[in-house]
C-alpha cells in the first residue's frame, strides 16, 4: 500500500517536472542568448550555460538606450492604469448588477460577455479609423497613452466584470444592510465592507488585466507610432533589415517578462484564493 | 429610545401585497415581539422599519418624525440580523466600534465606548478576535454589541436566536430581556418561536397572511385568542379543536355531552389541555389513542369522532390504550370559534 502510495507520488513529481522544463525551456533558451556574445552566440550554440564566456554585455547596453527605457515606462504606465481603472469600474459595475434590480440585467451580463469574444483583429480597422479620426485640434487618440489605456480598458472589463460579479455575489448581501443601518453611506460601504472583502477578487482581476496590457502586441503595434509604443512592439525593432540583434533582443524580451513574473510570484496566492473565492464560503 | 409609529404600512412587490396595510403604536422602552409562521410579513415588517425595504404605502414615525422615505442611517435604529453579519475582516473590537467610525467618532472616545459596550455583553476578552474564531453565541453577543454601542432610538432583532442550539437559546434569551430591561430601550424583535414570543414580550404582534391577528400581552395572546389561527399557534400543545353545531344555547359534537355555548350554528369548541381535568361524570368522552409521558406531566390523546385532543394528566397517569376515558373542561375555559369565519363567538 506504501509502496503504491510512494510510486504515485514520484510519477507525479517526475510529470509535473518534465511540465516545467517544457515550459520553461523557451525561457532558458532566451537566457542563454541574452548573455552571450554575439561570437558565441553563432559560434558555440548549446543548451548550456558556460559561466566563464557569460557577459551581462547586452543587458547593459539594453538598459542604458532612451528608447528602451521610454518603451518600458509607456508599457509599465498602460498596464497599471489600465489594471488600476479596470478593477475599479468592474468592481462598481459588479456591485450594482449584484445589488440593483436593473433592468434587462441578465441580457447586460450576456451583452457584457459576448463582446469579448469577438476576435480583436475585427476591431482594428475601425479602431485605427476612429484613433486617427476623431481629433481635438492636433490631438488625437493615435499614438497616446490614454488611447491605449481606454482601448485595454474596452477589451479587459468584461473579463474584469465577469470575474468580480462573482466575488461580489458571494459577499453576503446582509454585510451592505448592517453597515447602512449602522450609519454609512454606499461609498463608504463600497470602501469598508466590499472593497476588503473583494480584495482577493480584484488583485486576481488587476494581475491578470495587468498581463493582458502587458503583453498585448496587435493594438499597441498598430495604434501607436513613436510617443506611445511599448515594449511589447519595441522589440521588433530588434529585426532590422542590417540583421537581427539576437543577444539584446533576448535581454530584452528576459526585461519584459521579469515584471510579469514578479508580479505573479508575488501574488499567486491571491490568484489561487480569488478564482475559488465564490466556490469556498465561510 | 423611541416611540414608533406605524400607520396604514402596507407592502407589494408589483401585483402581488406581501403585508396589509397595517396599524401599531408601539410605546417608548416596549420589548414588542413580531410573532408569526414563515412568509407571514413579520421580516418584511422590521425590514421596512430599518429602512432596508421601500414602504409601498402608509407612514412610519419616530417620536412624531416621518422617517417614512428616510435612509436607513439617518433613522437611528440598530438592528441584530439573524446571521449575524458580523464583518469578517474586521475584529471583535471594529466591528463593535464600525457605527461609531461610520459616525467620526474620535478614536478615544471610541474605544472607550467599545470597551463599555463588550463588557455588557461579556465580549471584553475577545475584542481582539476576529469573527471567525468565534461560536455562535460569542457572534451573536458581538452583534449585540455593535447594535448597543451607539444608544440607537430603537432596536431590531430579525430571529437573533435562530442559529444557536438549544440550550443557548434559553441563555441568550434570558440576557437579551434582561438587558433590555436595564436599558430601558424601544426593542422590535422578529421570532417564529412562539416560547420565545411569550417569554420576552410585552407586547405580541401575531401575523398570518401578512395581516395582523392580533395584538395583546403574551397572556391575552394565549388566554383570550381572537381567532382560530391565533389559538392554534399560540401553546404548545396547541388548543384543542371541535368542530360541532350549537342550537339552542347547547353545542353539539361527538365525545360532547350538554355544553351550554353562546352563538348558534357551525362553531369550533377550543380548550387546552391543560385545563381538561379528568373526572367521572365528565361531560367530554373520547378512547385513549396515546400516551405521551414528557417526564413532568403525561399527555393522553384521546380520540373524539375525527378529531384528536390533548389532556395534559398526571406524571404517572398511564392509561390502557382504546379504554374510554371522561373529562370535564370548566365553562369559561371553553371557547367558541365560528367555524366559517375563524373568528372567536363572544
Amino acid at each position: 500500500m506504501k509502496h503504491g502510495f510512494l510510486q504515485a507520488r514520484a510519477l507525479n513529481v517526475l510529470f509535473w517536472l518534465a511540465m516545467s522544463a517544457l515550459t520553461l525551456l523557451p525561457v532558458w533558451w532566451m537566457f542563454l542568448v541574452s548573455v552571450r556574445t554575439r561570437a558565441d552566440l553563432f559560434g558555440n550554440p548549446s543548451f548550456l550555460l558556460d559561466v566563464s564566456s557569460m557577459t551581462w554585455g547586452n543587458y547593459a547596453e539594453v538598459l542604458a538606450n532612451p528608447t528602451f527605457q521610454h518603451y518600458m515606462t509607456n508599457s509599465l504606465i498602460v498596464a497599471t492604469s489600465n489594471a488600476v481603472l479596470v478593477s475599479v469600474l468592474a468592481l462598481l459595475a459588479a456591485y450594482a448588477m449584484s445589488r440593483y434590480a436593473l433592468i434587462g440585467k441578465d441580457n447586460i451580463f450576456f451583452w457584457v460577455l459576448t463582446n469579448r469574444m469577438a476576435p480583436p483583429a475585427v476591431f482594428l480597422l475601425p479602431l485605427f479609423l476612429m484613433f486617427t479620426g476623431f481629433r481635438f485640434g492636433d490631438w488625437s487618440l493615435f499614438d497616446t497613452r490614454i488611447g491605449l489605456i481606454l482601448l485595454y480598458c474596452v477589451f479587459n472589463l468584461p473579463f474584469a466584470f465577469w470575474l468580480l460579479q462573482g466575488i461580489v455575489d458571494a459577499i453576503p448581501k446582509e454585510l451592505d444592510e448592517a453597515a447602512y443601518v449602522d450609519g454609512a453611506s454606499t461609498f463608504t460601504v463600497l470602501t469598508t465592507v466590499i472593497f476588503p472583502l473583494a480584495r482577493p477578487g480584484l488583485a486576481v482581476t488587476g494581475i491578470l488585466t495587468w498581463v493582458f496590457a502587458w503583453n498585448e502586441y496587435l493594438f499597441a503595434s498598430t495604434l501607436t507610432s513613436v510617443h506611445a509604443r511599448t515594449i511589447t512592439t519595441g522589440l521588433a525593432e530588434f529585426v532590422t533589415v542590417t540583421g537581427t540583434n539576437w543577444g539584446q533582443l533576448a535581454a530584452v524580451a528576459m526585461l519584459t517578462l521579469a515584471p510579469a513574473v514578479l508580479v505573479l510570484a508575488l501574488v499567486q496566492r491571491h490568484i489561487v484564493a480569488g478564482l475559488t473565492f465564490g466556490a469556498v464560503k465561510g | 429610545m423611541s416611540r414608533v409609529t406605524l400607520q396604514g404600512i402596507r407592502k407589494s412587490y408589483g401585483a402581488v401585497t406581501v403585508l396589509k396595510p397595517i396599524d401599531l403604536d408601539i410605546a417608548d422602552g416596549e420589548f414588542l415581539v413580531l410573532l408569526g409562521p414563515s412568509g407571514c410579513g413579520k421580516s418584511t415588517t422590521m425590514r421596512m422599519i430599518a429602512g432596508l425595504e421601500a414602504i409601498t404605502e402608509g407612514k412610519l414615525l419616530f417620536d412624531g418624525r416621518d422617517v417614512t422615505a428616510a435612509h436607513p442611517r439617518d433613522r437611528n435604529v440598530a438592528m441584530v440580523f439573524q446571521n449575524y453579519a458580523l464583518y469578517p475582516h474586521m475584529t471583535v473590537a471594529d466591528n463593535i466600534g464600525y457605527p461609531l467610525k461610520v459616525a467620526k467618532v474620535a478614536k478615544a472616545e471610541r474605544q472607550a465606548q467599545i470597551e463599555a459596550a463588550a463588557k455588557t455583553v461579556d465580549l471584553t476578552p475577545y475584542l481582539a478576535r476576529f469573527p471567525r474564531d468565534l461560536s455562535g453565541g460569542q457572534r451573536q453577543r458581538v452583534a449585540l454589541a455593535r447594535a448597543l454601542v451607539r444608544s440607537p432610538g430603537v432596536f431590531l432583532l430579525d430571529e437573533p436566536l435562530s442559529n444557536l442550539d438549544a440550550k443557548l437559546r434559553v441563555a441568550m434569551r434570558a440576557e437579551i430581556k434582561h438587558l433590555q430591561r436595564n436599558l430601558g430601550v424601544t426593542m422590535i424583535y422578529v421570532t417564529h418561536d412562539q416560547i420565545e414570543a411569550m417569554t420576552l414580550a410585552d407586547r405580541v404582534v401575531l401575523l398570518s397572511d401578512g395581516a395582523i391577528q392580533q395584538v395583546g400581552t403574551p397572556d391575552e395572546i394565549y388566554d383570550d385568542p381572537a381567532n382560530l389561527f391565533v389559538a392554534g399557534f399560540i401553546g404548545s400543545p396547541p388548543m384543542n379543536f371541535l368542530a360541532g353545531q350549537a342550537k339552542g344555547g347547547r353545542f353539539a359534537a361527538p365525545g360532547v355531552d350538554d355544553l351550554p355555548c353562546i352563538g348558534a350554528g357551525s362553531l369550533t369548541l377550543g380548550f387546552r389541555a391543560e385545563d381538561a381535568a379528568l373526572a367521572e361524570a365528565g361531560r367530554f368522552s373520547g378512547t385513549v389513542y396515546e400516551v405521551e409521558p414528557t417526564g413532568e406531566s403525561t399527555y393522553v390523546v384521546l380520540q373524539m369522532g375525527i378529531h384528536r385532543v390533548n389532556l395534559r394528566c398526571d406524571k404517572k397517569f398511564r392509561p390502557a390504550l382504546g379504554a374510554t376515558l371522561r373529562f370535564d373542561v370548566a365553562g369559561r375555559q371553553c371557547l367558541f370559534f365560528d367555524s366559517a369565519s375563524g373568528q372567536r363567538v363572544r
